[in-house]
């Protein structure tokens, strides 16, 4: 006596179709959604990990955006001191050239008019903003720092304040962003303005040139030192760019290493679910649909 | 001294025996596809013999009982084996409707809310008087807040479905428990007028195994054919003709539906069956996640709230809640804190990106985005934190998946045996068949030579 097994065949079929069906179902989920990760089931680690990478990813974006908008206002700020220095430049050597003995008063005069006309410029120049906000007022982003004051001795009064902010470049790395005009312009010892004035005075009264015209080379020299602030943060803020988009570039390729089917597997893994389900059909279809009744019931 | 008739008697009740044999084929031919159906087999007995004269003359066979083949322990390992797969194929469903809720890899969790949230403060430290920039603040806030509420008021309404689904259950449970009772009496009867109650047992194995998918059961086989149901905790459901209802009644403390047998809470130890997979996400998986979500939002809602109280608004005030505080009702347990999430600002105005006053100032705005990267939560951050929930959900589904094609497997290979017991084969059948056929042709022949044989007799007086 043989040992008996379960007559009925199909089930055993059909449980092989059902699983093969399940298997098939994640292949083409995957090939079609192009991802390996579909629940958080499917890889509780690797979903949890994404999570992680995604709020850097996130966060780097954002870093980069501020970078953006920084360098777009480090660049009008450098700019803006540039023609500073440039019409200082100018203003020096207006002062050069009332020293000289041989100019005449009105010659002088119209000196100091023009020492005038570059003092107006540079208050404009001060006054610079970006995107709407004052870049040399300190943290008072929405003041105008200086603005014409004849009873000051300088000719100006600021308004600003003496601080700077600071903005987050990359995670743990914030850079101030400003240098308020207090630092730049109305400095004690070689302030722009005041030197400005004291030539203009100078010329017009015919008093201590050559003094205001060191005064403005001193101021001159000074602005062109804090200028390099600019120059120098513009340089970082493009290493921490050139960093964030490498480690972006990094973060991208982990997600996608995570996420991510490995299109030729999970086509392959596809057409074998396939084969398997037609090898398994094929199977049910040859179980034998005879049995002994046929046989008994043609006699 | 046996007769002529004696032996016609024999081959007459040979006939019968054969055809009741061929009724039992019948039978199981029929049910070959009846789900639950074990084969019956008839039982063939010499009957007794006689002694005639100096000798014992046999008189013939007599089915004496159709019997079905089947074997009880294996019945009861699928059962326990099915009644694990029910409960780990109810859970899973219910867990993947909460899995679907932080499904991350689909990008539609919290993560990216949280990510916007805190960018917005990065984005306004740029400028931090940008009355745009302030509204996306408020509207990243917003965002987040809603989206916490969200997420947890759709977590708690899976638990009131899967509440609904205990208490139905329970129902099914007791409809069950009263047939089985109702079956044990029918056999009982049965098998007590001599019968084969093999047809009741049958749909009883099928009750006992529907059962065995809604809760643990332990069955106990007693010699009068009734069988006596416990959960396999003890707590009693069917005893002879008798069955237990088990009821429901909603625990106080959680709002939820709890599960009574004879008036015993017995919620947390049923081990198996959906009403186990039920209560295990309800009452488990489900506040544990929703805990962590409660705890997250919490430690979002203080921290933010606490840096923003330390700076100053765009009219120099000093700032006020960002969100709705929350106040937990009981010390350590932050239960409500996500549903309840809300932005309490309504001025962008309001938003404390100055750190000393100064309007264009923009300390505590880059304070606030800091916060991304501070242990808020549980000392972590609430990436880490939020990260960890991820893969605790995760988890909580993979690992039952793995144990439901563990217990799928082991469940075939049972199924498998006990169909190669109880499963009618068609090929056997038929043999059988002509088997009894043959025999029953066989004893006919005997009835037609005993007859020529009488007439024999009877010729031997009639005048030729």
């Amino acid at each position: 006596m043989g040992i008996r097994v379960d007559p009925n065949v199909y089930s055993v079929i059909l449980s092989g179709l059902q699983t093969n069906a399940q298997q098939q179902d994640q292949a083409l989920e995957q090939v079609s959604s192009g991802q390996k990760l579909n629940s958080l089931s499917d890889n509780p680690a690797a979903a949890a990990s994404l999570v992680n990478l995604r709020m850097q990813s996130s966060s780097d974006t954002q870093y980069l955006q501020n970078i953006t908008s920084l360098t777009g206002s480090m660049n009008v700020a450098d700019s803006a001191l540039t023609s500073v220095v440039t019409a200082l430049t100018t203003a020096q050597s207006l002062g050069v050239e009332g020293a000289n003995g041989t100019v005449n008063t009105q010659n002088r005069q119209a000196l100091a008019q023009q020492v005038q006309g570059i003092q107006q410029e540079i208050l404009g120049l001060a006054n610079t903003t970006y995107n709407g906000q004052y870049l040399f007022s300190g943290t008072k982003t929405t003041t105008e720092p200086y603005v014409a004051d004849a009873a000051s001795p300088s000719g100006v009064t600021y308004n600003g304040d003496n601080n700077s902010n600071s903005v987050d470049i990359s995670e743990g790395q914030a850079m101030p962003i400003n240098l308020p005009g207090s630092q730049l312009f109305s400095n004690a010892i070689t302030g722009v303005f005041q030197s400005l004035q004291d030539l203009y005075t100078a010329l017009n009264t015919n008093g201590d040139i050559s003094g205001a015209t060191t005064e403005v080379q001193n101021a001159l020299n000074y602005v062109s030192a804090q200028q390099t602030f600019y120059g120098n943060s513009v340089d970082r803020l493009n290493n921490a760019k050139t960093f964030l988009t490498q480690e972006q570039t990094q973060l991208t390729e982990a997600e996608g290493s995570t996420l991510d089917v490995d299109m030729a597997t999970a086509v392959t893994n596809l057409t074998q679910a396939e084969t398997t389900q037609q090898a398994l059909v094929e199977a049910g279809a040859k179980i034998s649909q005879t049995d002994l009744f046929d046989y008994l019931s043609s006699s | 001294m046996s007769s002529l008739f004696g032996t016609m008697s024999v081959a007459l009740q040979a006939m019968l025996a054969q055809q009741s044999a061929l009724e039992v084929v019948a039978n199981n031919v029929a049910n070959a596809n009846t789900p639950g159906y074990s084969r019956e087999v008839a039982v063939m007995e010499e009957s007794p013999p006689i002694l005639s004269g100096n000798t014992m003359v046999g008189t013939g066979v007599t089915m004496s009982s159709v019997e079905s083949v089947r074997d009880d322990i294996l019945n009861l390992r699928i059962q326990q084996e099915t009644s694990q797969q029910s409960s780990l194929n109810s859970y899973v469903n219910s867990m993947n409707q909460v899995e679907a809720l932080f499904n991350e890899t689909q990008g539609t969790g919290l993560q990216t809310y949280l990510s916007n949230f805190f960018n917005s403060f990065q984005s306004l430290a740029t400028n931090p008087t940008s009355s745009s920039l302030r509204q996306s603040v408020l509207t990243a806030g917003q965002d987040l807040a809603g989206a916490f509420s969200q997420t947890s008021q759709n977590l708690a309404t899976i638990q009131q479905g899967l509440d609904q689904s205990v208490v139905q259950t329970v129902q099914q449970v007791n409809q069950l428990t009263a047939q089985v009772a109702k079956l044990n009496q029918q056999i009982q009867d049965v098998s007590n007028s001599g019968d084969n109650p093999g047809s009741l047992e049958d749909q009883r194995d099928e009750d006992l195994s529907k059962l065995s998918n809604l809760i643990d059961t332990a069955v106990v086989y007693s010699n009068d054919g009734t069988v006596s149901v416990t959960t396999t905790n003890g707590a009693l459901l069917v005893a002879g003709n008798q069955s237990d209802a088990l009821t429901t009644q909603i625990n106080c403390s959680t709002g939820m539906h709890g599960v009574f047998a004879q008036g015993k809470d017995i919620t947390s130890s049923i081990t198996g069956g959906e009403l186990q997979g039920y209560i295990s996400a309800r009452d488990d998986s489900i506040p544990s996640a929703q805990s962590s979500l409660d705890n997250l939002a919490a430690g979002l809602i203080s921290a933010v709230n606490k840096q923003q109280n330390n700076g100053y608004d765009l009219n120099g005030s000093s700032g006020v809640d960002f969100f709705t505080p929350f106040t937990s009702s009981t010390p350590g347990f932050n239960a409500g804190a996500a549903a309840t999430m809300a932005v309490a600002l309504t001025n962008p105005d309001e938003v404390a990106a100055s750190s000393d006053g100064s309007l264009g100032d923009n300390g505590n705005a880059t304070a606030l985005a800091d916060l991304q990267n501070q242990p808020i939560v549980s000392g972590q951050t609430a990436g880490d934190y939020y990260s960890n929930l991820i893969d605790q959900v995760g988890n909580d589904v993979s690992n039952a998946t793995s144990e439901q094609e563990a217990v799928g497997l082991v469940l075939q290979q049972l199924t498998n045996q006990q169909a190669s017991i109880s499963g009618v084969s068609l090929d056997e059948e038929a043999t059988n068949l002509v088997m009894y056929q043959r025999a029953y042709e066989a004893s006919a022949r005997v009835i037609s030579v005993v007859d020529e044989l009488n007439q024999a007799s009877i010729d031997m007086f009639t005048p030729s």
